[in-house]
């Protein structure tokens, strides 16, 4: 059987005997990762066929040109917006873009290399530098702030790919050439990372990173990003690890590496230590692919024909001005004044769950900022930030999900002044929280039934009169003494008004009170209970 | 003008004489029916052309005289197959060549070496390469000019051994899309005709910029030439001394200073001048072409198209073994001496050595020549020549069986008859080789500076 020397197999990963391992600091871990990135621009790197979106959905060799089966005579010729993503994404890592970078021709032979060479950037890449910063308060590792620094990026050829069948005693590999010359950027960071938990931290900011910028689907199931990872531990040689096509199987690799040369180290068997190789991951295990005697050189040469990429000044900085605003920063505006978000709503404004079909995270954000902005406008102050995160993070969202409407269309009845004007009512406790629960809901519940149709703008006065959801502001003392001795009697016993009296269980009040507003369906304010219920009762705290 | 007329009489000779001189790969059964009358229309109507059977064709196999791509008919046509086609151009074959352009004999094809049809009553003599096909499909007036491909005299030697013209025209002027590469740094295509005329018009329907080839000259830069460009009826010729025109046989002295007494009675002006890097060339050359070629037949794996080994794929653990040892020796050797010279231990001793010492040569180029260099950015010397006189050949065409001898002592010795043409492919320059007798094949290359195409061809039709 013919042997990959880089294989991205959706292999399935094998249960891990999970012993939770013990990073020691006198077995220091020194670890960096190689992280290849499918750019989604709508053409391929050098040709003009389709660069697919649903590459597990296609036939097999169906979006290859004359030039990706590498037929004679053809040329190469480059796609700029692959150029822009890799632009975009240095300057998102604070990478120097050098302004001039050039393509070189890696040569090995397989099956699924049409030229026998991969055209990369080996001698002048795209960036060098840069970093990503990991935070405790963002990303949860154990350091206050750790960076992770990028040795450089480079623009490089997706190769095709091979399946292997058994038809009898015969291993044929069928080659589909629909990923050959795909682009992608290979981004190698130095090796930085000393534990686990910023291995994790730092994949995931990246794959949020790509997406942000719209350059990446970044999956990993799909092969989009693929990720190598070198480690070493007290300086021995490198050994780099390969076939991990998800985050648990990178974890698990570096997991198990770490233990087996920690074991060997300790028990004295270094001499396998000594020289560099590469190791695959089985599932369960990490085997030797080859060692450096084996590898093969790969005769790198500048491309003959393939232009230098050459960038003025003034592309890169009118590329600077097109950025948009980054996740970290996003995720701090979010969590300072006015917003005041906790990390974890930041997250959901911040973050591609991918999860969610009824809104995405930039949308969401997006009409979350214009509905603050309004109701700032309306309410003119800031004490009342938490209203719109609630209203809109938790209720609106339940509301959407349960009722399965996107946000798109939700929005064209209920869009952001709108909303405002919603909170608004509630901030001047027209409505009390209760019937405004009950009002969004029918809102939404109504234009569902019209199937999305009716685009009418809700007239919340007209709703609230004809629902008699008014919160009264004058309540009757009669009526209200009534109820609230109707609660006691029903609801209470002697020791329950002794201990609620004296202070023993002030909780209690909160319980009579929470009885009042049900059989007021919300409409008198909790505070009015109180004050009688303390009339009442005689409560002195 | 046009052969037309005589192409039933081509067709008829056609294979009295591939038996003869093995001239054509393929060859059209009915060249009439490749060109659509009603779309064509130009200055080529009825023109009968031969292509080079390394530049590709739907109409015909490619084989590139090679056993790796037996039997390969592309899918498309290169641009300059397109261009000739639209312009009205019957073709007749696909020219036989050395195989995927390595070589200067003509004699390592697939299919045999290509006989010179100068020599129709002696030994078999060589045609030179690695256009040889190209060269004798014109010299037995079987077209009106054929398509060749040039990277380091190519189209300039065997057009020199048949005492026809050769045109290399300048680096990136004729699209390379569909030109099965060799050494694409220096792979140019070239034009081939007994006629001035012929030779002139086939450059200015291929003259144009291909958005499909990378290294194609803009039209920007294209517009830059055309106002730079100055008529000038006297011009400053250049002989350059480290060709060393002494040591060449008194036959071809003779020639030379007979020509130049013709062009000094014209006006012209002749000096001496100094390129030393021109003893560079050939190491450059036979550094970074076979590093080119090993990358670029990287791609003949017998998968996806051409011959493939029946039975194995891998071999002693190394891939496609099997089906690319059926590459000729003289590639082989070129693969194995590029290979050697990308290995990372040679790569900065030699191929960035060579690298640079081409820019050196190009600067030096620069600095003697009037016209500015588009590409460098080179202003041109106020005080500088308009072209250079160089040699074709220093000797006469020998026989086949001498040439084989000479090569099986040391590959070498044929490496050596590239050293005039080879520094004008390293410069991408504009070079024509003319010859300077009728019937014995001595040959001078015309240069002008690069872009300045146009110089070369204005004085050739001045002079015929």
């Amino acid at each position: 059987m013919l042997r990959l020397s880089r294989c991205y197999s959706l292999a399935s990963i094998k249960f891990v005997q999970n012993q939770s391992t013990v990073f020691r600091p006198e077995y220091a871990l020194k670890c960096g990762l190689e992280i290849h990135t499918q750019l989604k621009t709508r053409n391929k790197l050098f040709s003009q066929s389709t660069n697919s979106a649903t590459p597990l959905l296609d036939t097999p060799n169906s979006h290859t040109s004359f030039y990706d089966i590498a037929l004679p005579g053809t040329q190469p010729e480059l796609n700029w917006e692959a150029v822009l993503f890799a632009m975009k994404l240095s300057l998102a890592l604070d990478s120097q873009v050098n302004t001039i970078s050039q393509f070189d021709r890696k040569h090995y032979f397989y099956g699924d290399q049409p030229q026998g060479y991969q055209v990369t950037q080996h001698y002048r890449p795209f960036a060098r530098g840069g970093k990503i910063n990991l935070s405790k308060e963002l990303d949860g590792i154990d350091e206050l702030s750790k960076d992770i620094s990028i040795l450089q990026l480079q623009i490089e050829q997706d190769t095709g790919k091979s399946h292997y069948t058994n038809a009898d005693k015969d291993v044929v590999t069928l080659v589909d050439l629909n990923r050959s010359n795909v682009p992608l950027i290979e981004l190698v960071t130095n090796p930085d990372f000393s534990d686990i938990k910023q291995v994790r931290a730092f994949i995931k900011k990246y794959q949020n990173l790509v997406r942000h910028l719209h350059i990446s689907s970044g999956d990993l199931e799909t092969g989009a990003m693929r990720v190598d990872v070198n480690l070493s531990i007290n300086e021995f040689a490198r050994v780099e690890l390969k076939n991990l096509p998800n985050t648990s199987s990178i974890i698990n690799a570096i997991k198990y590496e770490y233990q087996r040369q920690v074991g060997l180290i300790s028990k004295g068997e270094t001499s396998s230590l000594m020289e560099s190789e590469t190791r695959g991951w089985t599932g369960s295990s990490t085997v030797k692919l080859r060692s450096k005697e084996t590898t093969i050189d790969y005769r790198y040469m500048p491309d003959p024909e393939l232009p230098y990429i050459n960038l003025a000044a003034d592309v890169i900085s009118g590329v600077k001005g097109i950025m948009p605003q980054l996740p970290d920063d996003i995720m701090k505006m979010l969590m300072q004044k006015p917003f005041e978000l906790s990390l974890k709503d930041a997250k959901i404004l911040t973050y591609n769950s991918n999860q969610n079909d009824m809104y995405d995270h930039e949308a969401l954000r997006s009409y979350y900022l214009k509905t603050f902005h309004e109701f700032s406008k309306l309410v003119d102050e800031h004490s009342s930030a938490k209203l719109p995160t609630n209203w809109i993070i938790h209720e609106f969202l339940g509301d959407l999900n349960k009722l399965r409407i996107p946000l798109s269309k939700a929005q064209k009845i209920l869009p952001p002044v709108v909303f405002a004007e919603f909170l608004k009512l509630l901030h001047a406790e027209t409505i009390s929280p209760t019937s405004s629960k009950l009002l969004l809901f029918h809102i939404l519940e109504t234009f569902k039934q019209s199937k999305c149709q009716d685009l009418s703008i809700p007239d919340f006065p007209r709703l609230i009169k004809e629902f008699e959801l008014h919160a009264i502001d004058n309540v009757d003392s009669q009526e209200l003494i009534g109820l609230c001795n109707d609660i006691i009697v029903e609801h209470t016993d002697d020791a329950f008004v002794r201990n609620l009296v004296s202070g023993k269980k002030k909780t209690s009040l909160k319980f009579l009170i929470g009885q009042g507003m049900r059989r007021s369906q919300g409409r008198i304010k909790p505070s009015e209970f109180e004050k009688q219920f303390k009339e009442i009762l005689n409560i002195q705290w | 003008m046009p052969l037309k007329r005589s192409l039933k009489q081509s067709l008829q000779r056609l294979s009295n004489l591939e038996s003869k001189y093995n001239i054509f790969i393929s060859v059209s059964s009915s060249p009439y029916k490749s060109v659509n009358k009603d779309k064509t229309s130009g200055i080529l109507t009825d023109y009968v052309a031969s292509i080079k059977d390394n530049i590709v064709t739907k109409d015909f196999p490619t084989t590139c005289a090679s056993h790796i791509l037996e039997n390969f008919t592309s899918p498309y046509d290169a641009t300059v197959v397109k261009l000739l086609k639209q312009a009205g151009v019957h073709i007749l074959g696909k020219t036989n060549l050395d195989e995927f352009g390595m070589g200067s004999g003509g004699i390592h094809s697939i299919k045999g070496p290509v006989i010179n049809p100068l020599y129709p009553h002696e030994d078999k003599m060589v045609m030179g390469g690695s256009s040889s096909g190209a060269a004798a499909s014109v010299a037995c007036d079987l077209v009106d000019f054929a398509l060749g491909t040039d990277t380091g005299g190519s189209v300039r030697l065997p057009a020199c051994y048949g005492c026809i013209l050769g045109f290399k025209p300048s680096y990136g002027r004729l699209s390379r899309f569909g030109v099965i590469a060799y050494s694409q740094s220096l792979d140019t295509v070239g034009i081939l005709s007994k006629k001035i005329d012929v030779l002139r018009n086939v450059f200015e329907v291929l003259d144009k910029y291909d958005k499909k080839d990378p290294t194609s000259l803009s039209d920007e830069l294209r517009g830059l030439i055309t106002k730079n460009k100055k008529v000038r009826k006297s011009l400053k010729i250049g002989i350059v001394k480290e060709f060393n025109l002494e040591g060449l046989p008194d036959e071809f002295q003779e020639s030379y200073f007979t020509f130049l007494k013709k062009l000094i009675s014209l006006g012209h002006e002749i000096y001496p001048v100094s390129i030393p890097s021109v003893k560079n060339s050939l190491p450059i050359y036979y550094t970074l072409s076979p590093a080119e070629a090993a990358s670029n037949l990287s791609r003949y794996d017998g998968i996806r198209y051409g011959y493939r080994d029946p039975d194995l794929d891998i071999k002693d653990g190394v891939l496609f073994a099997p089906t690319r040892s059926k590459f000729g020796m003289e590639v082989k050797n070129r693969i194995i001496l590029g290979n050697y010279n990308l290995c990372s231990g040679a790569f900065k001793n030699n191929f960035i050595k060579a690298e640079r010492l081409r820019v050196d040569l190009v600067n030096e180029f620069d600095e003697i020549f009037r016209f500015p260099n588009v590409l460098t950015g080179a202003k041109g010397n106020p005080y500088g020549l308009d072209m250079l006189l160089v040699p074709t050949s220093s000797k006469l065409p020998g026989t086949i069986k001498k040439f084989q001898e000479e090569e099986s002592k040391s590959p070498t010795n044929s490496y050596i008859n590239d050293i005039f043409t080879v520094p004008m492919s390293l410069a991408g320059l504009p070079t024509l080789t003319i010859p300077l007798r009728e019937k014995t094949p001595i040959g001078l290359q015309i240069v002008g500076q690069y872009g300045d195409d146009s110089t070369v061809l204005d004085f050739v039709k001045s002079i015929s």
